[in-house]
This record gives C-alpha cells, structure tokens and sequence, in this order.
C-alpha cells in the first residue's frame, strides 16, 4: 500500500508540482517518461514519489519522447492506469503515437506544459504544443493557473476512463507561467482525491488471458473510416460526460468547471477569446475597463477539444466585437482558435465582429494593457459596425505594425 | 600576443545584450553570422584574435560576471600536459602551438574541472575567489605535497 | 495588491526565497503568486524573482511590475542590474551590502534622490556567520519583515520554522537567527 502524504489546507505550489501531487493522488500504475523542460519537474516530482513508497506503481525512464508514449499505449492496453508529461519538442516526437493512443481508444492522461517549438529554439510558453495535438483525437484540457492544473488533472481521468468515453485525455498548462509560479493551491486529502477519481477499470485489457485481443488492427479502406467516425463521436459525446464530472467535482471542492467559461459576460458588448493564463490576465483588463465604462468580458474554452461549438456560440452570440487571441504561430492561415470562433458565430443571425490577434510567441509577455489596447480596438470596431483594423493583427511583435486582411464592406 | 587572452578586443558587451531589432530586421532563418566579412583565407590558419568575429559570436560577449570562482594559472609548475585544455568545457584554456598559456575569463564559467584534471603537484591551477588578485593567488600557492604512505 | 521584484543571481536562492515569502504568507490567509525571470539560467547570471500579495486570489499572469519591494540579495547587481526600472514614488528597497547606506547611494546615482527609501543590509555577512554559506535570501526576508511591517517577527518565524521543517534543527535555528540578526541590523 502507498503510504499517504500529508498536506496541508492550502499549499503554494506552482502549476508542475500540482500536476504531479495530481498524478500521485490518482495512484497511477505507470508512468513512462522522458523529462523535457519546462514539464520535467511532473516526472522528476513522480519518480521521487515511487522512491520514497508514496505511490505502487511504475515509473519508466524511456529513450526518447516517442518511447514514452508507446511506453505508456503498451503499458494502457496492458490494463494499468497511465500518465506521462511533455512539452514541446517532446510532444512532437509523441506525435505519431497520440494518434495510435487515441485511436485504440486509450484512456492515458498527459500533463503538456505549453512551450514554443523550434526553431528558433525556446523554452518558454506558446501554444504551438496544444495547437499540435488538436487533430491527434485526444480530448484537451486547459488549466488557466496551479489550482487548475491540479483539479483538471484529477478530473481528467475520471472523464478518459469513463466507459463512455475511453479516451486519452490531455491536460495543458502554460510554460512558466503556471508551471513556475507558485500560488495558492487548495488541494483535497489523498483519500477524496482517490474516491473522485476512482479505481481503475480495466476495458479489453491485453493481460487477460482467458480473453486475448489484438490493439490497433490495420484496416485499409475496409474500416478504417468506421474506426475514425466512431472515434469523433465518441470525442463529441463526451461533452456531457465532461460536464458531470465538473458537475461532481463541484459537488466536491466548491470549484466550478465549465467547456466554455464565461467572466463578465451577462451583459458584454466585446469580449476577447482566449486560453492559458491569458485569461485572467484578460479578466484584469476587462475589469479596468467596466469602470471606464467599456462593457468588456472574457470567453475562454477550458475545453480546446472536443471544441464546444455550441457553448462558444452561446456564450458570444449577444456581443458586438469579439477579438480571438491565438499564442501559436498562424503560418499561412488565421489563427486555429479564431477560425473556430469565426466558424460557431457564422451560425448566429447576429454576427458578432470577429478580429485576430496573434500574440506571446515564445512567451513573449501578454501585459494586463496589452490586453486593454485589445479589447478597445474591438470597442471601435463595435462602435463602428465594421472592422476598423486588418482582421489579423500581431500584437507585442518588434518592429512595424504586422496584420493582414482586410474586411470587405457592402455599399 | 595582444588580445589572446584579454578583454581588449573581445569581452565588450555581456552576453543578451546586443541591440534587440524588429521581425523586419532579424536575419531570416534564425542565422547568427559568426564573422562581420567573407573570410578570404581558411579560418583554421587564422588566430581566433585576429578574425573579424560579429557581435553574435560569443567570443566577443564576456560571461565573466556568471563566475563566482575562478581558476589562477601557476606557469612555474606547469608542465604544458595539455589536459586542462582537452578538458575545459568551455573552451577557456588558451594554449598555442602546445604550450599552456592561461585563462580566458571572459569565458571561463568557474566551474573547475581544468583544477581537477591538472595532474602536477601541487596543482599548477587552483581556484581562488573571483574578487582575489592574481599576484596574492599566486603568493598563496601550496608546497609540494609529500605522498604518504 | 502588494508586489515585490527581487535581483539575484541564479544560485543564490532568490526564487527559493520568494517560494517561502509565499509559503508563509499563505498561512495568513492571504493569496500570493512567486515566480522567477531566468536570463540564461546558469548559475551566477543574474535573474530576477517577483511576488505579488493580495488578499483576492491572483489573476494577473503578465510579467510586468511596477514594485512595492525591490530585494537586491547580490551587492554587486546593485550597480550593475536596473534595480529602479519600472519603479513608483513608494517603492522601497532593501539591498545587501557591507557598506553604510551613504556610500552605497553614492556608487549609485538613481537612488540619490530615494534616500528615504532605501534600506541596507548585510545579508551575505550575515548568512555567512549564521548559515555557513552565501545564501542571503532568508536573512533579507527578515529585512523585509521589519521594513515591510506586514508581519510580527515571532509570527514570521514561526511560521518560516514550518516552512522549513524538513531541514535538519541545526539548519532551521541558523535561519531563524539569520532572519533575526537582519530583523536588527537593517538601516
Ligand atoms: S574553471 Fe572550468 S571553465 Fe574555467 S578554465 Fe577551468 S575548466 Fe574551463
Ligand atoms: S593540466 Fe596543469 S600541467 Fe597540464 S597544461 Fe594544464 S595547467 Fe599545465
């Protein structure tokens, strides 16, 4: 039996130990890892909880990110519990196995701590990692600070294992910004977390002999588009399994979670779109500018995938600016986030004014006014009724103003 | 041998430090050029103090405030074995045609492998607190130490 | 909202430091956020670690600060690094350093005319006699109770004995000395 550990009302954790204490509480059978900044500190924290008897189970050094992972889809389709840690270059390398966990349907959790990718080489927070992983199959998580990186992370397996869902399930944290800033983290006793969370459930599991199975089958054109259709409705679906463990855990912590959090928003004419720890420092800002009288709020998905299309929607719908802030380089398109928003609110018969900002790549700071000098760009455009400035707009880049496209007004 | 150990020529900004321009401006393809002119000879056969190093290249950038302890060269032991300079981790044993001639510290991290190494005896480098002079370092240098049994 | 920006050296337990500020401000039932800038992330170069308190939970995640408290735990940064940028007529500041607080301004023209403001200490001497070893991150936090008033001492070290209660008893007395010697000595 593990041992317990002890903790105490409120701890001052940055958002790298939260994710592992996370992880310890859910007892994991198997963590397989190989440790790359700024997500090292998970797996260092972990291996130093198997040493020391706070947890049973495995923790496995691999040779590369890629091992890792397929590590860990062995180690899942065996029948054990699974986490593991990435970031950046490290997901990348992970990619091609996201695609076989999510496809054989395996419930593994993953900690991404956000970081930029190469090159030029950077180890500081972007989105680019979270973008990567959009397509992978996964469902996606998104903490906005310590706390949430830890209560996400203990949510995350109670909705991946859920046997509606079986999927792997991502849980993302910005590089240094939640990863290494302490704060104050309220988190539950050993105990509770591991009753939230559950036992294990075991689905088709390989180490059953009196019932052998094969993972990952190759298809060809025969089944392989089944395969996929029924993989995206699986991710689509487990929207309501998401909203009952947030339901549960409310129950639980007094914590809310929601696929679309909504701040300020009752009455809000422009809002800004954002994810990370871009939100609440967007909070601040909307804050300031209600005593300017500027009616400004903050819309963020917590859940990236599946994307909440229809909680999106509803949530912008009454606005009249919206400025999506994506932290991932475009290259070639709009930002991946705008795009989406663009896309729900197209199906609304009001409209909104949809602007993007492309921001804090490399962890390039994103300022309480950097913020504010947004939401009153979205202002005009309310108050103008068009889009005053080029619809993509690079915002704390050196040099000359960067944006391009312009909108196209009738007569 | 002007500039081959010394901050005269290199050692003229801290490292980050150089001009910070706009994405207009940066070089395309995250390139740091190390020289500021075609070299018109093989760089092999030119001094490091002699090439026309850029502003991007380390060798004109000094770390030396990152140091809290440094190595001190004795000449008087040394017997040019060479080892600190396989060594040094940082490139910051200078040594020419084989024969040891000191410290770069504008490059020299402090991190004292090259003292490890140094198989005289005593050793013929030591490491000293950054703020000690040479001279008293060197006033200060160990006897002989006679092996026991 | 009170915010600190510390100037350090990674190594010399800055980011350690500002962990443990929050810790015990934690138990007080305030929020507080601790977070560090690395330049290169080598021992010895500088960086810089900061905190912001307040009494709501903390959401503002930009790196930007306008400091209440600027703790310099390098003498040498004190010259060197760009202690007062982004500072406001408040701000005050507690520097490490064996010299008399005049002699200090003099080296350092920015801080002519916020004499009033600036507090000495000598925090590397003090750890040195108490510790053992340059780590002047818990003597300058006793500085910073006593200019700060935002804790009683006892309370503080009490509450840093908690912090720091997986060291061995030699470790933990020799910081609570060193945070009461500072508590004393700083002018
Ligand atoms: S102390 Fe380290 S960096 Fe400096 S010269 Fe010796 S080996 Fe090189
Ligand atoms: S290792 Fe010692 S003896 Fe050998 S060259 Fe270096 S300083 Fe001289």
């Amino acid at each position: 039996m593990a041992e317990k550990f002890q903790l105490n009302e409120v701890e001052v954790w940055d958002g790298n130990y939260a994710a592992s204490q996370a992880l310890r509480q859910a007892q994991v059978d198997v963590v397989a890892a190989y440790p790359i900044t700024p997500s090292t500190p998970i797996v260092e924290n972990y291996g130093s909880y198997v040493a020391d008897g706070y947890v049973d189970g495995e923790f496995v050094m691999a040779e590369s990110e890629h091992g890792a992972m397929s590590a860990c889809v062995g180690a899942a389709a065996a029948g054990g519990r699974v986490a593991t840690a990435t970031s950046s270059q490290g997901f990348a390398l992970m990619v091609e196995v996201l695609y076989q966990a999510s496809g054989m349907r395996l419930p593994i959790i993953l900690t991404v701590v956000n970081r930029a990718l190469a090159a030029p080489l950077n180890v500081r927070g972007d989105h680019s990692d979270m973008y990567l992983g959009r397509d992978s199959g996964w469902i996606q998580l998104d903490a906005f600070n310590a706390q949430e990186a830890y209560d996400l992370t203990l949510c995350a397996f109670k909705i991946g294992e859920d046997m509606r869902v079986r999927l792997p399930v991502m849980v993302h944290q910005d590089g240094f910004l939640t990863s290494h800033t302490a704060q104050n983290v309220y988190p539950l006793d050993d105990d509770t977390a591991y009753k939230f969370v559950g036992k294990y459930q075991p689905y088709e599991e390989m180490l059953d002999f009196s019932k052998p199975v094969t993972y990952g089958a190759q298809t060809e054109e025969d089944w392989h588009f089944e395969h996929k259709a029924k993989q995206h409705k699986a991710l689509v679906d487990s929207r309501a399994v998401i909203d009952e463990v947030f339901e549960e855990f409310k129950k639980l912590t007094g914590r809310e979670y929601n696929r679309v959090e909504k701040y300020l928003m009752d009455d809000a004419e422009v809002a800004i779109v954002a994810l990370g720890t871009t939100v609440e420092t967007s909070i601040v800002a909307a804050k300031k500018l209600r005593e300017e009288g500027i009616k400004a709020g903050v819309v963020a998905p917590r859940c990236f995938r599946p994307f909440p299309f229809d909680d999106i929607r509803d949530a912008l719908e009454n606005t009249k600016a919206v400025a999506v802030l994506d932290r991932s380089a475009p290259m070639g398109a709009m930002g991946a986030l705008f795009n989406e928003v663009s896309a729900a609110l197209y199906t609304t018969p009001n409209r909104p004014l949809v602007t993007n900002y492309i921001y804090g790549l490399g962890g390039r700071d994103f300022a309480v006014n950097d913020a504010i000098n947004i939401f009153k760009e979205a202002k005009a455009n309310a108050d103008a009724g068009y889009i005053t400035t080029p619809i993509q707009q690079f915002s704390g880049v050196r040099g000359p103003k960067l944006g391009f496209f312009e909108t196209k007004r009738g007569k | 041998m002007k500039g081959v150990l010394a901050t005269e020529k290199r050692g003229i900004r801290e490292l980050g430090a150089e001009e910070k321009v706009g994405w207009d401006e940066v070089p395309q393809g995250v390139i740091l050029e190390s020289f500021e002119e075609v070299l018109k000879e093989n760089v092999a056969h030119i001094r490091p103090e002699e090439r026309p190093y850029s502003d991007f290249n380390s060798y004109t950038a000094t770390v030396a405030s990152w140091r809290v302890i440094k190595p001190v060269y004795n000449r008087d032991i040394c017997i040019d074995c060479q080892n600190c300079w396989v060594w040094c981790p940082d490139t910051s044993i200078i040594s020419r045609d084989k024969q040891m001639l000191g410290i770069d510290y504008d490059h020299c991290k402090g991190c004292g492998v090259c003292v490890e190494v140094c198989p005289t005896n005593p050793k013929s480098l030591l490491m000293f607190a950054e703020a000690e002079e040479i001279e008293d370092a060197l006033a200060k240098w160990p006897e002989k130490k006679k092996k026991s049994k | 909202m009170v915010e600190i920006r510390w100037h350090s050296r990674a190594g010399q337990g800055a980011v350690t430091g500002a962990k443990g500020l929050g810790d015990v401000v934690s138990t007080t039932g305030k929020q507080v956020q601790a977070f560090a800038l690395y330049g290169s992330a080598k021992r010895g170069a500088a960086m810089r670690a900061y905190n912001r308190i307040d009494d709501e939970p903390i959401i503002n995640h930009e790196k930007f600060m306008r400091p209440d408290y600027v703790l310099v735990i390098d003498p040498a940064l004190a010259y060197t690094d760009n202690i007062t940028e982004n500072d406001k007529e408040s701000t005050k500041y507690i520097i490490t350093t064996h010299l008399s607080k005049d002699e200090l301004i003099a080296g350092i023209p920015e801080l002519q005319d916020k004499k009033d403001r600036v507090f000495v200490v000598d925090a590397i001497q003090i750890s040195l006699d108490t510790i053992g070893r340059s780590i002047p991150n818990t003597p300058i936090l006793g500085a910073f109770v006593k200019v700060s008033g935002m804790f009683e001492l006892d309370y503080f070290l009490n509450a840093m004995q908690r912090v720091l209660s997986k060291f061995p008893q030699k470790i933990i007395d020799a910081n609570m000395e060193a945070i009461k010697r500072a508590y004393n000595e700083v002018k």
